[in-house]
């Protein structure tokens, strides 16, 4: 039983890992950015390149990928996000533009490819990131076999969601923020720079995907594509949870990983995603919100 | 609508012309391969069609339409399958897919009623006309219980989206699940040829190209026709304020799940089509890309126009074909649509059939016609 519920643990601490960084660029800022999946695929790439050319482990990998993810999230906000404020549809549409040009980059190797030069770590093979051997060798406490890795993943996701938390209720910026969710002309008139805020909350919200590629690299291939895949998995738990409510992420990131651990071991893999995603379907349809949101005037 | 003669002779004529195009472009175009996949373009604009009643005229943003497709294609597939050479060698006397064979328990019947569980689902498709009518009904009904709970419970918006996209989701991991009777991630493969009336349509010949540009045609007319009832408008008018219609005594979600459906049927006959061009079914067409896909080709053409949304879809994929001819231009090509993508949504939201407009303005001297064009279309952001 305590096997189960550590499967469903941690699928859950990769779903929030993703969801964190979507949670507040989605539900803080009304952007539906379908290049969140390609952020993290960057922090994938920064943690092969920098392994490959800096000879850093992992543990510097995770606030260097932080940084670059970041800085491509504040570049994208403020080329393509910020004139598309208010048309959520739209922000879907270009961040798909978006994430297709940023697969195309590391595809092409940034175009160097067209002259024939080859950068190792880029390009449209696979790639793997070393992760240090104490993370790999599974070890027992008390009779109970446990996943290094996978703990790691949990606590790293742990210490995110804290941090962001502390971040969000607990500083200046955070309250800045919540108030531009609630309001965005109102927090204006009350003397906060929104532009300032929502670049500076979007580039959070980036690098924290990027966070998450550094740690998916140590159990999943590197490749162009792999983070197409997540997006859609971290948008519907945010949409269950509620959109702006940080508790709600938690518990809907929970509330599905455990669903999919649980039913993978009653059925299989592919029907466990099926049932989430019916469950995900019934709760939008139950309460089109999501379980936590809180009441706008 | 204070529309000027000019302009409305100027759409009409649009709508003559891609027609006489789309019709005539056998005589032009002698060379069957890139008739056929002309073909599979032309079924791509139809799904343009789809995407431009649902989202442009109601306001419903699906990215799901990849399901009603993909259900449409599967729904013919399977009667064409039974059609195929290869499962008429199964040794049994009526046909058997071949891929039921290697997935069968040692021992079972080589017959379509038990040699897997979940087989004698396939037993009416062995009638092709069963499987012509299901690929429109199945879809249809699908939209019309999904829509009903949607739209009745009174969801709206991005949530609208995101049912439908995780629905499509679903949907793909069960046909994938269901290895047995769908054969699974590989999809329908060696598909029979349509047969009607004793005359086989071979994807290659300018027949099958006919069936699908009538279809287009007839498509587009019969959906600007619908617009332009009183039912159309008085959808528009739910798509620009919802609860003003509601007050004045509509039925808002009558309305939506009409159109919700009837876009939900183009799709699925479009499905049908591109399985008699293509010759196979498979669940990448529920893959979450191609739904997105399809949206996006009709932001490019313009998503309150039908025929900018079709036009829009066959011109991205005829390039698309055109530029993976080489191996290194495909992959840049990829890069240039998606930022093509980007500056369509930043700068031309009502994508060509908006340019278009404003030009035939320009030229005309009727820019008021430009401007309530442009006050229609500036559908409501949630």
């Amino acid at each position: 039983m305590s096997e189960i519920l550590f499967i469903g643990l941690s699928l859950s601490s990769i779903l929030l890992l993703i969801a964190l960084g979507l949670s507040i660029t989605y539900g803080a800022m009304g952007v539906i950015n379908m290049a969140h999946g390609e952020l993290v695929m960057i922090g994938a790439y920064t943690a092969v390149i920098s392994g490959i050319y800096l000879n850093i482990n992992l543990f510097l990998a995770l606030p260097l990928a932080f940084l670059v993810s970041a800085a491509v999230g504040l570049a994208l906000e403020k080329l393509v996000i910020r004139r598309l404020y208010g048309r959520i549809i739209d922000t879907l549409l270009a961040t798909w533009g978006v994430a297709i040009v940023l697969q195309q980059l590391i595809r092409l190797e940034f175009g160097l490819s067209f002259f024939g030069i080859h950068i190792e770590g880029l390009g449209p093979g696979l790639q793997n990131m070393n992760v240090p051997s104490f993370l790999t060798q599974p070890f027992e406490i008390g009779g109970i076999p446990i996943q290094p890795y996978r703990s790691f993943i949990i606590l790293v996701t742990v210490l995110l969601t804290l941090l962001t938390w502390f971040l969000m209720y607990r500083t200046s910026m955070g309250t800045q923020v919540r108030a531009i969710m609630r309001n965005p002309q109102i927090a204006a008139a009350c003397g906060i720079d929104v532009k300032r805020v929502s670049a500076f909350t979007f580039a959070y919200g980036s690098g924290l995907a990027g966070i998450a590629g550094v740690l998916l690299a140590g159990f999943k291939t590197v490749m162009p594509d792999m983070g197409a895949s997540t997006v859609v998995d971290g948008f519907l738990v945010v949409v269950v949870g509620g959109v702006g409510s940080l508790l709600g992420t938690v518990l809907a990131s929970a509330l599905l990983g455990q669903i999919n651990g649980i039913f993978a071991i009653l059925t299989n893999d592919i029907l466990a995603r099926a049932v989430v995603f019916g469950v995900v379907i019934a709760i939008i349809l139950w309460r089109p919100r999501g379980l936590f949101a809180f009441k706008s005037r | 609508m204070s529309q000027s003669k000019l302009f409305k002779y100027g759409d009409w004529g649009i709508y003559v012309l891609f027609i006489v195009i789309v019709l005539g472009l056998p005589l032009v175009m002698t060379d069957v391969f890139w008739l056929n996949r002309i073909a599979k373009y032309l079924v791509y604009g139809m799904l343009g069609i789809a995407i431009a009643l649902s989202w442009g005229y109601a306001g419903i943003l699906n990215l799901g339409q990849g399901l009603f497709f993909g259900l449409g294609a599967y729904m013919v597939a399977m009667s064409l399958k039974l059609q195929s050479y290869t499962s008429l060698q199964q040794g049994s006397e009526n046909p058997v897919p071949d891929f039921m064979l290697w997935n069968a328990e040692p021992g079972a019947p080589t017959e379509l009623c038990c040699i897997t569980s979940g087989s004698w689902l396939w037993l009416p498709f062995q009638a092709q006309g069963f499987g012509m009518a299901m690929a429109i009904i199945l879809p249809v009904i699908v939209a019309l219980i999904l829509s009903s709970a949607i739209f009745r419970l009174r969801v709206s918006g991005v949530y609208v989206a995101i049912i439908t996209l995780a629905l499509v989701l679903l949907v793909r991991l069960l046909i994938i699940d269901a290895q047995p009777v769908t054969n699974g991630f590989n999809g329908l493969t060696d598909l029979g040829w349509l047969t009607i009336g004793g005359v086989e349509f071979d994807p290659y010949l300018v027949s099958t190209y006919y069936i699908v540009a009538v279809s287009i045609c007839v498509v587009l007319l019969a959906t600007r026709w619908l617009v332009s009832t009183r039912a159309g408008l008085i959808l528009q008018s739910t798509r620009d304020d919802p609860n003003r219609s509601r007050y004045l005594g509509y039925d808002v979600a009558a309305y939506q799940v009409f159109f919700f459906t009837v876009s939900a049927g183009i799709a699925g006959f479009a499905g049908m089509l591109y399985v008699i061009a293509a010759e196979f079914a498979s669940p990448s067409f529920l893959d979450i890309s191609f739904s997105i896909s399809m949206v996006v080709w009709a932001a490019v053409g313009g998503r309150s126009s039908l025929i900018g949304a079709a036009i829009g879809a066959i011109l991205i994929n005829t390039i698309e074909a055109t530029a993976s001819e080489t191996e290194m231009f495909q992959e840049a090509w990829k890069l240039i649509i998606g930022v093509i993508f980007v500056l369509v949504v930043l700068y031309m939201p009502r994508g060509l059939a908006g340019l278009a407009e404003d030009l035939a303005g320009l030229f005309g001297k009727s820019r008021d016609s430009g401007r309530t064009r442009r006050a229609q279309s500036s559908a409501p952001a949630e």
